[in-house]
């Protein structure tokens, strides 16, 4: 039996927002621990990862390892019946073919049962290794997002350029270029400021088309945290205030090179 | 020509091994394309009115206009294509080649009668069956890669058998053919349909020779050895032996050699003088040029060159050509996107078999892409 239930169900409308574009079907991997699901996208170039704790969860109760296969489409869909301040309850018994979502009103007045068929999946798990970065940037998410929507205008790929006085952001197409710097901050207000925990200055090249994608979990969280390394994908993470974390890993645009 | 059904049992018993994929999905890989195969493949099948594209003088041009294009759309893909063209067959192959000429005669005759009849379609069909390809295409198409700046291998004998050695060292992701037998050869990956034309919407067909293996159980060895059975170019197969009792023997008995002993000679009559371990050695040690001594080097197209080859001896637009280069040198200078899978290891998935319902729909489909062979796969 698995059962999971989170007052703020609206969280869960989010998490779905921020991957369902990404991915189409993608398995969830759920255990005592928790929720979790991992998947590369059609073409290879981006991971999603995405983790929710048990604690996090207002009841969790999952008494066998379970893996729900599902079309994302068709559960954004089902989420998509609930209203954002609904109680959301997932609930599955062991070795089914189907997956219940259960939406509640606040005030327990209206009660919506919704099943979906699961699938089996055939996916690849990707080995992540534990990675030092050579620099990891904190900023507002807001600020990412507007970012990454302003500069795709100018061209297909974003350049982010990152040393210890600040971050720059670089794009050039065929209107001209667009420059953004974001200066490190020493407010003290948490949320927005802009952190630099550099080890070396990172240069590197990243298509928009992604970057677009990820920044649909910005509802999710105020502060995005960007990791970087010479030559190694991106880590872009939301932090799930008390639920988990929603990583994106890209891969860098690669200079053309005749090996 | 391959192996005879190989394709279809794969998609009914190892329907896991199959998987499909759009094309755009592949860039930044480098893949190794049968060149033989594909020549063949553009007389065939590009066209005008079912004539054969040719300069004023009547010499044909099909072939290039296929190379070009379809080297471009992959190019513009992000992939790097590598062509292998076929040395001299070898000399178990006499059997099969006789079988063909034998056929190409029967569709000479059957064209004439067409011709006569007046019978359009019949004439197109049989003028298709009788395509064939000489020297000059070869060097043509040779001529046109060097000044694409597209590299190309020479085979000493089988183009397949080159391309799956050069897939099996990593020089390249996978192969490029319609041709099953490149994985009766030890290609790690097939890929089927990346010469097809766009306007086809044809999705690539990516087929994984460890998953073949693991779904119809056998070992590489024995998985040749079923090959054989199901019919290659090399030598004949037992009459009565389809696909299904292929694989069962083969499975019970593990080698040809008890295969041999323990069947019923009146029921399935070996034929006489039947060399397997011959043909099997030719899958298992193909003569090929060492992939360490082949070096891959992809660079900027030839524009003037190009021009003057394809223009003022071919009679192709200028306009189209240019068109074509730039595209080329466009694709050659933007930066590729890397993948995500080449920085983090696949690990073993534990529910590979775990695969219901997706498998049900594979048969249909695979019945499709037999149909689609029968057009336009080698019938040299």
């Amino acid at each position: 039996m698995f059962e999971a239930r989170l007052v703020k169900g609206s969280l869960l409308k989010n998490v779905l927002d921020a991957i369902k574009d990404l991915l189409k079907q993608a398995s969830w991997d759920c255990a005592d621990s928790g929720i979790q699901l991992q998947a590369m996208d059609s073409s290879h170039v981006s991971l999603v990862s995405v983790n929710l704790k048990a604690e996090g969860f207002d009841k969790y109760r999952c008494d066998r390892n379970l893996i729900m296969g599902m079309d994302l489409s068709s559960m954004s869909k089902i989420l998509k019946c609930a209203a954002n301040d609904d109680i959301i309850t997932m609930k599955a018994q062991d070795n089914a073919d189907t997956v219940t979502f259960m939406f509640e009103s606040p005030n327990q007045e209206k009660v919506s049962d919704y099943e979906m068929k699961l699938m089996n999946l055939d996916q690849e798990h990707l080995g992540i290794p534990e990675t030092q970065y050579a620099c990891v940037v904190k900023m507002p998410s807001a600020e990412f997002a507007r970012i990454c929507r302003d500069l795709s205008n100018f061209g297909e790929s974003i350049c982010i350029a990152c040393t210890k006085e600040g971050i720059k952001f670089y794009a050039a197409g065929d209107i001209g270029t667009a420059n953004i710097k974001l200066a490190q901050t020493t407010s003290v207000d948490k949320e927005d400021a802009v952190i630099i925990d550099l080890q070396e200055p990172v240069t590197l090249t990243f298509s928009c088309h992604y970057l677009n994608m990820f920044i649909k979990a910005t509802p999710l969280s105020q502060q995005v945290s960007l990791s970087m390394s010479p030559d190694v994908p991106l880590v872009v993470e939301y932090t799930i205030h008390d639920l988990g974390h929603i990583q994106y890993f890209l891969a860098p645009k690669i200079g053309e090179n005749d090996s | 020509m391959g192996i005879l059904g190989l394709s279809k049992l794969i998609a009914d018993v190892a329907p896991s091994a199959v998987k499909e994929n759009e094309i755009k999905n592949f860039f930044g890989r480098k893949v190794a394309v049968d060149a033989s195969m594909s020549l063949y493949q553009f007389l065939v099948a590009v066209r005008q009115e079912g004539q054969m594209l040719t300069t004023a003088d009547g010499e044909t041009t099909s072939h290039l206009m296929g190379f070009f294009y379809r080297t471009i759309r992959m190019v513009e893909n992000g992939i790097k294509p590598v062509y292998v063209f076929d040395g001299k067959p070898p000399t178990m192959k006499g059997g099969e080649l006789a079988k063909r000429k034998e056929r190409r005669e029967e569709a000479q005759k059957a064209l004439e009668k067409a011709e006569e009849a007046g019978n359009a379609e019949d004439v197109e069909k049989f003028s298709r069956r009788l395509v064939k390809v000489t020297k000059t295409h070869t060097e043509e198409a040779k001529t046109l890669l060097r000044l694409m700046g597209i590299p190309y291998v020479e085979a000493p004998c089988e183009a397949e058998a080159q391309c799956a050695a050069l897939a099996k060292a990593g020089k390249v992701y996978g192969v490029a053919t319609e041709d099953m037998d490149a994985l009766t050869f030890g290609t790690p990956i097939l890929l089927r349909h990346m010469t097809f034309s766009e306007a086809r919407k044809m999705p690539i067909k990516e087929f994984h020779l460890s998953r073949v293996l693991e779904g119809l159980e056998l070992k590489q060895e024995e998985f040749i050895d079923m090959c054989i059975l199901l019919g290659c170019d090399y030598c004949d197969s037992i009459k009565g032996v389809g696909p299904k009792r292929a694989i069962e023997l083969i499975r019970s008995h593990k080698s040809l050699e008890s295969v041999v002993k323990q069947l019923d000679p009146k029921k399935y009559p070996v034929p006489e003088d039947w060399p397997f371990a011959e043909a099997r050695n030719l899958f298992i040690e193909p003569e090929v040029t060492d992939p360490a001594d082949i070096e891959l080097k992809w660079s900027e197209p030839q524009e003037e060159k190009l021009v003057e080859f394809m223009c003022e001896e071919k009679g192709f637009s200028e306009e189209r050509i240019r068109n074509g280069i730039k595209k080329l040198t466009k694709a050659r200078n933007s930066s590729t996107q890397g993948r995500l899978d080449s920085f983090f290891k696949v690990l073993p998935s534990p529910n590979s078999n775990a695969n219901k319902r997706k498998s049900e729909e594979k048969p249909g489909a695979a019945k499709k892409a037999r149909g689609g062979r029968g057009k336009f796969g080698k019938a040299r």
